[in-house]
């Protein structure tokens, strides 16, 4: 494939361009979806794309085609050439120099290879068979087997090559309990791995049937003010987009976010510690080096509470005068964005079981179904799975409780962080447990 | 875009249907999608792009099971590679498989070549056109002083299909989707607020800009500066009189996807309720393939992946529940006729069970005198992203409320939620006004792949819980 891109660059840099980049993914996919409790479709195939960007004259074009024949790749360095023509020019565009980068091991597992259909319609089975034998209330609406091998190959016009192999399996499920004209809250768990024999579909089956189960049989209660015991997913739902964005440099630059001009700042409780590691190969974001071909380490981003960088391109990394850190973003059918790798909170020193025992009065949320406005950190929206917490014991399930704070204030009132974490795609998050929440009935 | 000629494309799916065998239906649709995005920011383009997305997505039905396979090449070679794994994907599932599909619903199968009607090709319009369009609005979004940030968006898809399938589908279609949006965020101190305008359309250049392009972007200027301003509100139950992308965004999220017949399957409320008072009686709720009483609405499809007219569902006529939304497999377990459903949004896509226009059909109701027999209440604009639940809870966000108290509108609000049981809040209704606007065209649905959906209605009135922040 490196000899298809470098055709790209020539073609584009014959053209006019100062500098070209030329980015390819080839990948091969087997999938198994369930539908209704049953398995419903198999589905296999294989995708090839090539994105190429060029500069010129301070402007940039941007152009992707589905196809990896030299008569495609020519058209588009043509049309990118052709677009960055027609741009508005901007001094901050520059392509990355040569770099070496450190490959992860970890992140390829050989025995993909020969992962068949078959077998991702047996994970899906698996699933299926695991979150209805739980209970057989479980009504399962929706849920996914997905094995995928992919190779990522970059170059730029600065000499850079670079190529990467990963496999990817990821799974997930959605439904819920129903027991008569008692219909719970959805909820949807998932799970990832690098390696076939991280492959654990039991696991989030269990964790998806047991919360749709424990939210049967829910409640109206009054409104309070208490405490809020997010799981993993609701961290992911209400939390990470706030703190993702406003350690985004991008949104710094564009005044958007948060957190701009408080590095070395506290910015939450010290109970919070928050790394983009797309080293860790726990998580499905590992890769070696990143859109632009940047080699990728570990960010330490908040620590102790204490804002310590913002992740960066190349492009945020000039006008800010600084060095990219690896966070270039997308795929082969855009330009290079920023955003974080894996989103990762170090596990804090408290059990689960002893977050909630702690609990005077308060609600423990599942999942969280609103809106979150990530500049001014502002949310609002359902408890979805809640469950009432008094004097540190569950009592029962609530329905139609809506919660409404800010994020930004939330985190400074952060009061627990468990052990356990779970790995959701991307992101390696504990239970989060806050002070001081409003919760309105419905 | 130099992808197939027209009369290749479909010979090739027909002669790939014609040769399949040990499959008891096959279907082969190609997709040829060339989409156009630039967004600038404040004063600053943020991206421009043209991807081009191409190739065949052939399903197979065999002993009862689905597979699906897709490529990117177009050689008889690869069809016929890409056949072979859909068929093999298929007979993987039939160890697993509990209930196999007995077959699909009797439809009439479509053939013939549509082209969506527009004014103005978009490919008549130079990309410089477009990339003027977008900075104009964004720097127009900044019109007022108190606007700190803005963004806007212009994008199209262009698309060339066709479907073709064993029971006699044959298919052509070329549509063309635009839609442009804009966002300012006002700043003062550390208070911000956002508002959004936008439009999303099926049809050409001109008839996405009936308005002109920096109408919108003043708009939502002014918008963000005043919602700086306003005052936040407290959770209660009221009356409220929702505008038609609110209507649209109720419709879509809270009753449309609790009526996709799969969802239903597995055990939505509204499985037991078909013939049922599930709204008041001025409540006729309806999704369109077609652009109903407007033209140009976001979603319109023509026929459906499936190769069936994608035509008028009435999925509550008068209060009473009167239809699923339906492909043809699940027409077949239900008795009844494909709704023309089935929805894909690339080649690699397989067909789904997804919205295209969802809308309360307007009444007679002025808007005035909603306005005028409220005592108190809120006027509720501004659609923003929603969730619905299985059991029918649902809750959405509202960037523009004002207050009405004894008849009049007074103030504007912050931006708020609004949450409620969708058939609760259905069943209040006693207010239908006679306007009628498509208004969530720039929005796209999400079920495992995107989908292109419009909604809208008229006012209407109703009660539900408003309240909260955003």
């Amino acid at each position: 494939m490196q000899d298809l891109l470098r055709y790209a660059i020539k073609e584009a840099e014959s053209l006019g361009a100062s500098d070209a980049e030329a980015y390819a993914a080839a990948s091969a996919e087997s999938e198994v979806f369930i539908e209704n409790n049953d398995v419903k479709l198999a589905k296999s195939q294989k995708t090839s794309s090539i994105g190429v960007r060029v500069l010129l004259n301070g402007s940039a074009g941007f152009y992707s085609v589905n196809s990896l024949t030299k008569s495609r790749i020519k058209d588009a360095a043509f049309m990118a050439v052709k677009i960055a023509r027609v741009s508005p020019k901007d001094r901050h565009h520059s392509l990355p120099g040569r770099s070496k980068a450190r490959m992860l091991s970890g992140i390829y597992d050989k025995k993909a290879e020969s992962f068949a259909a078959s077998d991702a319609a047996r994970m899906a089975a698996e699933m299926l068979g695991e979150a209805k034998s739980y209970d057989s209330r479980v009504s399962v609406d929706s849920g996914n087997f997905n094995a995928d091998v992919a190779t990522h190959v970059l170059a730029n016009s600065n000499g850079s090559e670079l190529a990467e192999r990963a496999s990817v399996f990821s799974w997930s499920i959605m439904g819920m309990a129903i027991d008569g004209s008692d219909i719970s809250n959805f909820d949807s768990q998932l799970g990832g791995s690098h390696s076939v024999k991280g492959i654990d579909v039991r696991a989030a089956a269990r964790e998806f049937a047991e919360t749709v189960v424990n939210s049967l049989g829910s409640r109206r209660i009054e409104s309070f003010k208490g405490g809020m015991l997010l799981t993993p997913v609701a961290v992911n739902e209400m939390i990470q987009e706030g703190i993702s964005h406003s350690i985004n440099s991008d949104a710094v630059q564009k005044m958007s976010s948060h957190f701009a001009g408080k590095i070395g700042k506290n910015v939450s409780s010290d109970l919070l510690t928050v790394e983009d590691d797309a080293t860790n190969v726990e998580g499905l974001g590992a890769s070696s080096f990143d859109r632009e071909g940047v080699p990728h380490h570990k960010n330490i981003v908040i620590e102790k509470g204490v804002l310590k960088k913002f992740l960066y391109n190349t492009y945020t990394a000039r006008k800010d005068g600084v060095r990219s850190t690896g966070n270039a973003s997308g795929s082969t059918v855009s330009p290079p964005s920023v955003s974080t790798t894996n989103f990762v909170v170090r596990p804090g020193g408290s059990r689960l079981d002893t977050l909630v025992s702690e609990m005077k009065n308060g609600i423990i949320i599942s999942r969280f179904s609103g809106n979150v406005n990530p500049v001014n950190g502002d949310f609002s929206g359902v408890v979805k799975g809640g469950r009432l917490v008094k004097n540190g014991a569950v009592q029962h399930a609530v329905k139609e409780v809506m919660v409404a704070g800010n994020v930004f204030e939330a985190l400074r009132r952060l009061n627990g962080v468990s052990r356990e974490r779970k790995i959701i795609y991307d992101s390696i998050l504990p239970y989060m447990r806050f002070g001081g929440i409003s919760f309105t009935a419905g | 875009m130099n992808l197939m000629s027209d009369a290749s494309v479909t010979d090739r799916l027909r002669t790939l249907i014609s040769v399949s065998r040990g499959a008891s239906y096959v279907e082969a649709r190609y997709q040829a999608r060339l989409t156009t995005e630039v967004n600038f920011v404040n004063g600053e383009l943020e991206r421009i792009r043209v991807v081009e997305n191409a190739g065949c997505g052939i399903r197979v039905l065999v002993d009862g099971c689905w597979g699906f396979s897709s490529t990117n090449s177009l050689s008889s070679g690869a069809l016929k590679e890409s056949m072979g794994h859909s068929i093999s994907a298929a007979r993987v599932l039939a160890k697993t498989k509990k209930s196999k599909v007995t077959g699909l619903a009797a439809s009439k199968m479509v053939a013939g070549t549509f082209r969506t009607s527009v004014n103005g090709s978009l490919s008549d319009i130079d990309i410089e056109q477009k990339v003027q369009i977008a900075r104009e609005g964004e720097k127009a979004a900044r019109s007022n002083k108190a606007v700190k940030a803005a963004s806007c968006t212009y994008r199209e898809m262009l698309d060339h299909k066709a479907i073709v399938n064993s029971d006699g589908a044959d298919v052509e279609i070329y549509d063309s989707k635009p839609e442009f949006s804009v966002a300012a965020i006002a700043r003062r101190g550390g208070q911000s607020a956002t508002a959004h305008e936008g439009v999303g359309v099926t049809g050409g250049w001109n008839d996405l800009f009936k308005k002109n392009h920096l109408e919108y972007a003043v708009t939502a200027s002014e918008r963000a500066a005043k919602l700086l301003d306003a005052r936040k509100i407290s959770g209660s139950k009221s009356t409220l009189i929702l505008d038609p992308a609110m209507v649209g965004l109720l419709s879509h999220e809270s009753i449309g996807h609790m009526v996709e017949a799969d969802f239903v399957l597995s055990g939505s409320m509204v499985k037991d309720k078909m013939g049922q008072q599930v709204a008041s009686e001025h409540v006729t709720l309806v999704d369109s393939g077609r652009s109903e009483i407007m033209n140009n609405a976001g979603g319109t499809i023509i026929v459906d992946d499936e190769g069936v007219a994608a035509g008028r569902t009435a999925i509550i006529e008068n209060g009473i529940l009167k239809s699923f939304l339906h492909n043809r497999e699940s027409a077949m377990m239900f008795g009844t006729a494909s709704t023309g459903n089935a929805r894909a949004f690339q080649y690699s896509d397989e067909p789904l069970i997804r919205m295209r226009n969802t809308f309360i059909e307007p009444g007679a109701d002025k808007l005035a005198d909603m306005i005028k027999e409220t005592n108190h209440g809120y006027v509720v604009k501004g659609a923003r992203n929603g969730q619905a639940d299985a059991n029918g809870e649902f809750m959405f966000g509202a960037e523009e409320v004002y207050l009405i108290e004894n008849g009049k509108v007074k103030e504007l609000m912050k931006g708020a939620s609004i949450s409620g049981n969708a058939f609760e809040t259905l069943r209040s209704v006693d207010m239908v006004g006679d306007e009628f606007h498509y208004d969530i065209g720039t929005g796209y649905c999400g079920k495992y792949q995107p989908a292109k959906v419009d909604g809208g209605g008229p006012y209407i009135r109703c009660t539900a819980v408003i309240g909260g922040l955003q």
